[in-house]
């Protein structure tokens, strides 16, 4: 035990060691990168500790973690980008004999687009929008390869054939405005391979995508890049995704790596807690289970002197927060851990579903049609559901399948074009407005994304005040204080929040006031509308926790629209699936995702990542 | 375990304390927003003091002989007339201040009132109509040339303090009112909007609690920028001699007045030209520190670091 707790790197140790591959069969090395962010006080604060990395050539390495983790900032820093906010504090990129952190700017430019190619998470803000395509795609290839003429016309058409896009001819002459988000990612990837580059850095390239187009173009970059030999650095946030494509993963923790190696062996044998929570927070389609929150947050600097991770870690001791602990092999991966050779390898599998006993129904919709405007075909197209006392009911289906409009209309944004809204036998008016303040507590809306669904000039506590005040029995200063307080234990946040402003909370916190904001109103049914999509799939397991646990103990009734079908899978004991406003299935949970009847369900499932779960059990 | 645990700064805390910036504390950190305040403050006392202070009546001629350069009993030395320049200095920021601060308030009453009307129908689903019209209105109104319909309202009802104050309002209102609408706009389609409507709340609660603290900085912003072109519009009107009428000692009116005699006594024009400078500069530099504040980069730096 001794000889670990010298300070110490990878890169020390012996070239044995399965990342310190040698510089020749290395396509990008990485050393002791070190980086750090200048604050508007022009202070640093080091983000980036000592990374050690080897891109193999030919390979797809993986990079995941948590919000904040440095996983991004790591991708860009490592091909030579340094943003005025990020100072390199230190360490090496060596791309063959190029160390890209100490080129001039000037040879750089020789080599971004030409040996190096980055992707963007939003290609619609990285593509110029006043350019054709067709000189979006020129301008790389004359640079760096010298083509012009009909030579170069051949060589786009060639590349837009190979991201499959349709009439590549016509394509040449639009604008990135007019493909959606999918083809937009996938014509900034034909600009990305255009020049044959060594190393290709995607920052979360399918992030924000539907799951279908997701693994789509995870699939087809794959498909390249094992084509042209490309080494790929892969910055996502999706374990499963990365399990499915890459060869090597390394997961981040406060700037650090804490475990990498082979990726079936880093997913089905983690050894470092941190590895352990992910898995247990993201939710499985295969073995459907109770996801568990990693309790705290992460830290937003580097941590010296101890392991960063300590702090929220069940397997924690003494030892750990006494010294930086040292990156360890263990069979084809290192781990980051004082205990990882105490601990099993593997992740628990995740915890039993619980069945929440149902009561009759409470929300009855019938044939209900919706219209934006009357001349266009209509966004809801006559769909009904009933909800059960106590029931998650689940909706499923791509963006624009009409399942947000729907919860809106219910919700009486929206009054509907026909069809009804019966909430405990009586009829719901279309407007809100027309329906009876009872009623109107009585089904609360929770939104996707919490920094848009909270008023920034008012307090939590007003915030959370007024739909009681609205809704509840008249109650005096003392029990609205003690309502309040029962609300924030709900969604476990200390009092304290209540004096702040939402700017002051992280996304998970906000959602979580959005959640106690609802159930402020003493509801019967809640409409939520994607609200774990904005979030790190930590938080969202411990919001779909919170939420799980909540309606159970009141007998609240959940609609939960989502296109996270693991999600649904957990949430919803029945579920709709909709495309182009109807709904194309539904039936039980559990037999629409092991025996999908529709074309469309099956192609939904096709395109999920799973991650296979050992049955080893941490103690 | 027992050290892990220390280490453990309360689980899932908030952030990290410390409020959102308010208006004041944003005008008071930066250095552009404290020299416009201080320059502003210098110039308010010297106009609303300076009447008092002023040595002479400020419309008295033949105090001393015309054009007489500075001495201990005309500090600024004399005009024309015979004039005390620094007594009619002292006495003559008042309209250059008081007009466009009227009408500013009536253009940001009115246009910013039509304004969140627009803004709110805008989102609306059945009254988008609302907003269209009220755009169009403000789109006529910003096709007029400015000198233009100010010469022809003063034509028409003759030079008087409320016409100025009518003729710049009219001019202005539908500039802030676009500022407004679009302000507007970008709040009535956040979801905390559509969350208090789904709670049934009434226009009033939704316009006066959600929408009107947030764009409540915006509106101040522009109505600082407004002032300063305002003061300069109103200076120049009276240069023109559309505003203030002789004798008065009006900033405008006396460099238009002072100006053939610039080489004799070049004070008579540098002093009312330097006091419509400042005041201008001062409320630009306020406008432009609101301005900082409502980037949302400033604001994220303040608010969880």
């Amino acid at each position: 035990m001794g000889a670990w707790m010298t300070i110490d790197t990878a890169s020390t140790m012996a070239a044995s060691l399965p990342d310190t591959a040698t510089q020749d069969g290395a396509a990008l090395l990485i050393r002791g990168l070190t980086l750090a962010y200048v604050m508007p006080d022009n202070s640093l604060n080091e983000v980036v500790r000592d990374v050690d990395l080897t891109l193999r050539r030919g390979e797809i390495l993986g990079l995941v973690g948590e919000s904040g983790c440095g996983k991004s900032t790591i991708a860009l820093a490592a091909i030579g980008y340094r943003s005025p906010d990020i100072q390199v504090l230190g360490g090496e990129a060596w791309l063959g004999k190029d160390d890209l952190l100490s080129l001039p700017r000037a040879a750089l430019r020789a080599i971004w687009g030409r040996r190096v190619a980055f992707v963007a998470q939003q290609a619609a803000l990285a593509l110029n929008p006043s350019l054709q395509i067709g000189q979006l795609l020129a301008d790389p290839i004359k640079r760096h390869l010298g083509l012009e003429g009909e030579a170069l016309r051949r060589y786009q058409i060639e590349l837009l054939q190979r991201v499959e896009i349709a009439d590549p001819e016509i394509a040449l002459k639009r604008y990135v405005f007019q493909f959606s988000g999918g083809q937009q990612q996938r014509l900034a990837i034909a600009i990305a391979l255009s020049c044959r580059p060594e190393v290709l850095v995607l920052d979360e390239p399918t992030t924000g995508l539907d799951a279908t187009t997701q693994a789509h173009i995870s699939t087809l970059l794959e498909t390249l890049v094992r084509e042209d030999g490309v080494s790929v650095i892969y910055v996502s946030h999706d374990l499963a995704l990365l399990h499915a494509i890459a060869d090597r993963i390394a997961v981040m923790y406060a700037g650090q790596i804490v475990e990498v190696g082979d990726a079936h062996e880093v997913v089905q044998a983690p050894r470092h807690p941190y590895t352990r929570a992910l898995m247990l927070a993201a939710p499985s389609i295969e073995t459907p289970g109770m996801v568990s929150g990693i309790p705290g947050r992460p830290p937003l600097s580097t941590v010296r002197g101890a392991c960063a991770y300590a702090a929220r870690c069940p397997e924690s001791r003494d030892a750990c927060v006494r010294q930086d602990i040292a990156l360890e092999p263990y069979g084809r991966h290192l781990v980051r851990c004082l205990r990882a050779g105490e601990l099993p390898p593997g992740a628990a599998a995740l915890a039993p579903l619980k069945a929440v006993p149902v009561g009759d129904v409470v929300l009855s919709v019938r044939d209900l049609v919706c219209h934006y405007v009357r001349t266009i075909a209509p966004t809801v197209r006559g769909v009904s559901l009933d909800v059960r006392q106590g029931e998650t009911i689940g909706i499923i289906g791509e963006s624009g399948s009409g399942k947000s409009t729907f919860l809106r209309a219910i919700a009486g944004l929206l009054p509907p074009t026909s069809g009804t809204v019966e909430f405990r036998g009586q009829p719901l008016a279309g407007a809100v407005s027309s329906r009876p303040r009872a009623q109107r507590g009585d089904l609360q809306l929770i939104f996707q994304n919490p920094d848009s669904s909270l008023n920034p000039r008012q307090t939590v506590g007003s915030i959370l005040s007024r739909p009681m005040r609205l809704f509840r029995d008249r109650l005096d200063r003392a029990q609205e204080h003690a309502e309040l307080e029962r609300l924030l234990d709900g969604v476990q946040l200390p009092r304290a929040v209540l004096q702040r402003y939402p700017a002051e909370l992280s996304g998970g916190q906000k959602q979580r006031i959005a959640i106690a904001r609802a159930f402020a109103a003493n509801p019967a049914v809640l409409l939520c509308d994607e609200i774990t999509s904005a979030l790190d799939v930590s938080v969202q397991a411990s919001i779909l926790e919170i939420l799980v646990r909540l309606s159970n103990e009141r007998g609240v009734a959940t609609v939960f629209v989502s296109h996270d079908l693991a999600v649904i899978r957990m949430l919803a004991r029945t579920t709709l699936v909709m495309r182009d406003g109807a709904v194309v299935e539904a039936g039980p949970t559990a037999d629409i995702f092991t025996t999908p009847r529709h074309e469309y369900t099956r192609t939904l499932l096709a395109a999920v990542h799973d991650l296979p779960r050992s049955e080893v059990s941490s103690p | 375990m027992s050290n892990a645990l220390q280490i453990d700064v309360t689980a899932e805390a908030p952030a990290v304390a410390g409020r959102q910036p308010r208006l004041w504390t944003a005008l008071t950190a930066s250095t552009s927003g404290m020299v416009g305040l201080t320059l502003a403050l210098i110039m308010l006392a010297i106009i609303v003091l300076g009447p008092l202070l002023a040595p002479y009546p400020p419309t008295k001629i033949g105090l001393g002989l015309p054009n007489d350069a500075p001495s201990w009993a005309h500090l600024f030395g004399t005009d024309e007339l015979g004039r005390d320049i620094f007594s009619r200095f002292l006495s003559g920021g008042g309209s250059v201040l008081l007009v466009p601060l009227l009408a500013v308030t009536l253009a940001t009453l009115v246009g910013g009132g039509l304004g969140v009307l627009g803004g709110y129908s805008y989102a609306q689903p059945r009254l988008g109509w609302l907003d269209q019209l009220i755009s169009g209105i403000f789109n006529l109104a910003l096709g007029l040339p400015p000198l233009l319909l100010a010469l022809v309202l003063i034509a028409g009802f003759g030079t008087s303090r409320p016409t100025m104050v009518l003729a710049v309002a009219l001019i202005f209102a539908p500039r802030t009112g676009r500022i407004v609408r679009g302000a507007t706009q970008s709040v009535v389609t956040s979801d905390y909007v559509t969350a208090a409507q789904a709670r049934g709340e009434t226009l009033l609660y939704i316009l006066t609690r959600e929408l009107l603290p947030n764009i409540a900085t915006t509106v101040i912003a522009e109505f600082a920028l407004r002032m300063t072109w305002a003061v300069i519009f109103v200076a120049a009107l009276s240069f023109l001699g559309l505003g203030a009428q002789p004798p008065s000692s009006d900033w405008g009116l006396m460099v238009a007045q002072a100006r053939s005699f610039i080489t004799v006594s070049p004070l008579a024009v540098l002093a009312p030209a330097t006091g419509i400078a400042m005041l201008s500069v001062s409320l630009n530099l306020i406008a432009e520190a609101l301005s900082q504040h409502l980037d949302p980069a400033s604001r994220r730096r303040g608010a969880t670091l």
